[in-house]
């Protein structure tokens, strides 16, 4: 090849395309500014107009971390529960009013021996989805893996009080006394006190029925997490795949007891965050958005054309900085309470305003007894935290900064809010970012975490729910404890076991009451917020509402198809110029 | 640098626009902590927060020149102290690279033989990892995302081509006359390495080095937006982009202004170590 001479000439041209390039590339910018596709501020598409319910379609929904398992025995977080509504049924479930309804029973139980007797009677003609009709054998049998100590499912402890429960936990008998199959149909429980919260439990995933010979095989084969990934239950759908991390499909089950579903098929996204999911909720991409970002939830809160597709409801959940209160410094109650009163939890309220509510004590506002004006509520107060520290020997604050676990994203950004809190009485905070897994696995553990951001939303609408499992001394245990400040008190615990089985409504609320008062004063959790949830769904998308039990309860969605894209012209009009 | 190299990079213009950049931004990371008009962790959620909780924007509040960020902080602050957390990893992390990479490649070079294949096939392996899994597992293995982290993990990644480049100039220079010379005279191979190899391979070095001072900079900006960099609520511009991406539809600004930075900062480099390297080898 000839080589060419450099000579000065070149130089000139160089600096002409380069000069050429860059304006080319603003004008580009500049087309792209222009001509951006601006998010519609309405919706994409419409329903076809029918009245009545129609099946058919894929209903498709996301949520921003991933699922557990798909077996109910171990489906104890939000997601997992979410999917095995679709997959199974209980005895027992809830309306939308939050009342107590029967499920595969056919009505709602017979009680007797002052409460500690339940009688149950199946439904005729209701079938796994492998076409074996259920009886009353399966309802036990499904109980009897529940409750073994083979399978150690965070639900028994829900189950404790049937007669017999523990000794067979233990291994120490064939069968649980206390559950009694009387005929095909009929099935019988014996408690060994009245629980006030037994019904509840066996309205939760825990207790519901899976098909002996199908999780026996699965076993056999493929070990005890198999059947999370092969289910097969007696809900309104049936299993067909998961891309574990990706998304779980579900298809209409044909054979259902109750009126069928209507979609043909469900797919349930994982791990899209509220960011994307909010994008693609926008775009028509997404059946229904749960949760979703800021600045989308500020738009749809905005915008009229959205104002019949969205709900916003308090949610039963309280959010919280988790104490432990075996390893220092939070061992003692003045550090606690030091930390309880120098958050200021307004800020999260201005931050995300009609998103959260300051939380005072571990009662969201809509279960009783949460009582707003609780003496002992926690609450904003810089000079009584720095008399706390003072009472607590640490007049110039900790030597040692306190490692606190976060769990994602979000979390991270309200750790931060409140790092400058606590710095102003003398905490360092330093953030430990882990995965949900990780974090579920640690701070189950004694002695692991100092303090981790934590929370709670309900099982059953019930002040139990919350007091029992989180700061009970018995919810303590080496591994998977569910009281993960090891917080223990006997008198509280006096309370909360006097308190369960109490059947006059206002002495029970009362007791309630007063533990509602010792967790505040004790902050074994210093409280932090209630979220308020938001949902929003397409047009098309009908028949859905928020559930108060249920967090993402869409077995009763039907959409009305064909969707129709909304027309250009309209779109213009409701934008203006 | 030699004059004749010198008169090439001056007559550069790209090279001098990509030296004042870098200049600049040096500049704003040794001087911008204490340029910040605030403190870039205080929150102020009366001032710099709209009634509908997102942040203010620009010349609302007298004193905040560029509004607030997600949390409502002093968004200039911020940016002007992230830049001394951005320009320190992608300088440390350099440096760190620049002395692993030069003294094996050096050694690899002059010693040659077993060695100099053995070094290479290392070069190798590290190459073929993939950068991005790689910086991820150590940082959740060490469990301490920080700037030192950082920097280590950067560092250690990324002095392959170095090494690579230096070794080659190497084999060049060993065979030259003087360095023979030199080897005859009984000189400690130490010496001869440091005092008359190292500055006449120094040159592609450097070019190659402030390129590599570019991709560290990117490199941060990636695992601090995938929240593997430092730690919050430390500020850096890229954990500043992953802050801002929860309201990147609402508030563009918050995204743009640390994307910019990013840009600028990357692209004098860019311009910068391309021109150095055109002035040291102008055979190219």
């Amino acid at each position: 090849m000839r080589s060419t001479p450099r000579t000065e000439r070149r130089r000139p041209t160089r600096w002409m395309t380069g000069a050429a390039a860059l304006v080319a590339a603003a004008l580009l910018l500049g087309w792209v500014i222009a001509n951006f596709p601006r998010a519609p501020i309405g919706p994409r598409y419409v329903g076809a107009g029918h009245q009545t319910p129609r099946s058919g379609g894929t209903f498709i929904f996301a949520a921003g971390s991933n699922i557990h398992t798909l077996d109910p025995h171990f489906a104890y977080d939000t997601l997992s529960t979410a999917a095995c509504r679709l997959l199974y049924d209980g005895l027992l479930d809830y309306d939308y009013d939050g009342n107590m309804i029967p499920g595969l029973a056919a009505e709602l139980p017979k009680m007797s021996d002052g409460g500690r007797s339940f009688r149950f009677t199946l439904r005729n003609g209701i079938k796994f989805h492998n076409g074996r009709e259920i009886t009353a054998e399966d309802i036990s049998w499904s109980l009897h893996r529940l409750l073994s100590e083979r399978i150690g499912s965070p639900g028994y402890p829900f189950f404790k009080s049937i007669q017999g429960a523990p000794a067979y936990h233990r291994g120490e008998a064939d069968r649980v006394e206390g559950i009694v199959v009387l005929d095909e149909k009929t099935i019988e429980f014996h408690l060994d006190e009245a629980d006030q919260t037994f019904l509840n439990a066996l309205a939760m995933p825990f207790s519901y029925p899976l098909a002996k010979e199908h999780v026996e095989k699965l076993e056999q084969a493929e070990g005890r997490d198999a059947v999370g990934r092969h289910p097969v239950g007696s809900g309104p759908f049936t299993f067909s795949r998961w891309e574990r991390g990706v998304q779980v499909e579900f298809e209409r089950f044909e054979e259902y007891w109750a009126p069928q579903a209507r979609p043909d098929r469900m797919i349930f996204l994982e791990n899209i965050s509220s960011d994307v999911a909010s994008a693609r909720f926008r775009n028509g991409d997404l059946d229904v958005v749960y949760r979703p970002s800021k600045v989308t939830r500020l738009f749809l809160r905005a915008s009229e054309a959205w104002a019949p597709y969205r709900a916003e409801s308090p949610s039963a959940s309280v959010f919280a900085l988790g104490l432990n209160c075996e390893l220092p410094p939070f061992d003692d109650v003045h550090v606690r309470r030091a930390v309880a009163f120098a958050l200021d939890r307004s800020k999260l309220e201005r931050l995300d305003p009609g998103q959260v509510i300051a939380a005072t004590q571990i009662l969201p506002p809509m279960l009783a007894p949460h009582d707003p004006e609780l003496p002992t509520r926690q609450g904003f107060d810089l000079e009584r935290a720095k008399e706390e520290m003072r009472l607590a020997g640490f007049p110039d604050g900790l030597i040692e900064p306190v490692t606190l676990w976060v769990r994602g994203e979000g979390e991270v950004r309200a750790a931060q809010l409140f790092q400058q809190d606590l710095k102003a009485i003398g905490i360092e905070i330093e953030l430990k970012m882990v995965s949900f897994a990780t974090y579920l696995k640690e701070t189950g553990r004694p002695r692991v975490a100092q303090a981790a951001f934590t929370g709670w939303h309900q099982d059953f609408p019930d002040p139990s729910n919350f007091m029992d499992i989180l700061f009970h001394s018995r919810s303590i245990h080496p591994e998977n404890s569910e009281n993960r400040s090891f917080y223990r008190n006997p008198k509280l615990d006096a309370i909360l076991d006097r308190a369960r089985p109490e059947i006059d409504r206002e002495a029970r609320l009362a007791l309630y009451a007063q533990a509602n008062a010792i967790l505040a004063d004790e902050a074994p959790w210093a409280f932090l917020y209630y979220p308020i949830d938001m949902f929003a769904w397409q047009p098309y998308v009908k028949g859905f509402r928020p559930h108060p039990v249920w967090l993402n309860e869409y077995r009763n969605v039907w959409l009305d198809l064909p969707r129709e894209r909304v027309s250009q012209s309209i779109y213009e009009q409701e934008t203006g110029p | 640098m030699d004059s004749r190299a010198f008169r090439r990079f001056r007559r550069n213009k790209g090279a001098l626009g990509g030296l004042v950049l870098v200049v600049a931004v040096t500049v704003l990371g040794l001087a911008g902590p204490w340029l910040a008009p605030y403190d870039p962790v205080e929150q102020f959620t009366d001032a710099l927060l709209l009634h509908n909780g997102l942040p203010a924007g620009p010349g609302i509040e007298p004193g905040h020149w560029l509004g607030g960020d997600v949390l409502a902080r002093d968004e200039l602050s911020r940016l002007l102290s992230g830049a001394r957390v951005s320009m320190l990893v992608a300088y440390l992390a350099t440096a760190l690279a620049v002395l692993i990479g030069v003294t094996l490649g050096l050694v690899s070079g002059y010693v040659g033989g077993r060695l100099d294949t053995f070094l290479m096939r290392v070069v190798d392996v590290v190459l073929s990892m993939p950068f991005l899994l790689i910086a991820i597992v150590m940082q959740r293995v060490w469990d301490a995302p920080g700037i030192w982290t950082i920097c280590v993990v950067l560092g250690v990644l990324s002095w392959t081509t170095l090494a690579r480049i230096t070794r080659a100039k190497t084999m060049e220079a060993r065979e030259l006359d003087y360095i023979q010379a030199a080897r005859a005279l009984g000189l400690r191979h130490v010496r001869i390495l440091a005092r008359h190899v190292l500055p006449n391979v120094m040159g592609p070095i450097i070019a190659i080095a402030t390129i590599l001072v570019a991709r560290m900079i990117i490199a941060e900006s990636a695992l601090s937006f995938l929240g593997l960099g430092v730690r919050p609520p430390t500020a850096s511009w890229g954990s500043m982009l992953n802050d801002s991406q929860s309201l990147l539809l609402g508030v563009p600004r918050l995204t743009l202004y640390p994307a910019v930075l990013i840009s600028m900062a990357v692209f004098g480099f860019n311009l910068f170590g391309e021109g150095l390297r055109d002035a040291f080898d102008p055979k190219d």
